[in-house]
């Protein structure tokens, strides 16, 4: 169970720190850090940099990402940035704009 | 009361929780519930009930929900179109609007109440529609 969620009709405008896991299916504009995954859900719009262990996004960003294990760009996630992480998936159906560093 | 299970994941509509070990600085508003575990520095506007659990703190210039409950530690100005309620445990200082307000037993609360109520007759006479401010300053 995630530990903080921020639901479909809220918008949060500012900065998100935490240690544990976080779900979007809202909107988060500011700056998001996690300890743990951050899950970006289907309809979600985040505008926002992003640093956690792991991501997967459904919904829309726009951003930079940096994970420490993974990101997965799933079918349907719109995602304009940088991505930058040791494993790096992007589904058939994902739109991506920019740059992918695996750091090798 | 039970309610009826509309659906089936965590991030449902119009639910938010911030976690415990999380903390937010910024604006927070939309539609929905919204629990606080964690910490919160800014303002909050929500449509839902806000509840700020036993150890999360919200510090907020303004704070507007349809309902407030209060456990853990609360400073700012709150102003609810329902209820307020600050449960034994919680802190609170800031002003409080609200249809209603109720300050539980063990509950630590300074600050203003201005809350809409009906007088008895004996007091308000006619017109029973009356609004109260007062200063209210309990302390252990």
């Amino acid at each position: 169970m995630a530990s903080t969620v921020i639901g479909a009709g809220i918008t949060v405008e500012g900065e998100i720190t935490t240690d544990e896991d976080v779900v979007v299916a809202g909107t988060v504009r500011g700056k998001l850090t996690a300890k743990e995954s951050v899950t970006i859900e289907h309809g979600a719009t985040v505008e926002a940099d992003i640093a956690g262990a792991s991501l997967i996004v459904a919904g829309s960003l726009t951003g930079n990402v940096t994970a420490s294990e993974r990101v997965d760009l799933q079918s349907g996630a719109r995602v304009i940035g940088n991505v930058k992480a040791a494993r790096v998936t992007i589904a058939d159906g994902a739109q991506f704009k920019g740059n992918v560093d695996m750091d090798i | 009361m039970a309610q009826p299970r509309t659906s089936s994941h965590s991030g449902d509509a119009g639910t938010a929780r911030i976690g415990s070990g999380a903390r937010v600085r910024g604006r927070i508003h939309g539609e929905g519930d919204l629990v606080v575990e964690g910490q919160v520095e800014g303002d909050l506007a929500i449509r839902g009930e806000l509840t700020v659990a036993q150890g999360a703190s919200v510090t907020s210039e303004a704070i507007e929900a349809r309902s407030v409950v209060i456990a853990g530690a609360l400073e700012g100005d709150v102003a609810a179109t329902g209820t307020v309620r600050l449960v034994a445990g919680s802190r609170v200082r800031g002003n409080l609007r609200g249809s209603s307000v109720a300050i539980d037993d063990g509950a630590r609360f300074s600050g203003r109440l201005d809350c809409e109520f009906d007088l008895p007759p004996e007091l308000g006479g006619a017109s029973s529609r009356g609004e109260v401010r007062g200063r209210t300053a309990a302390r252990r």
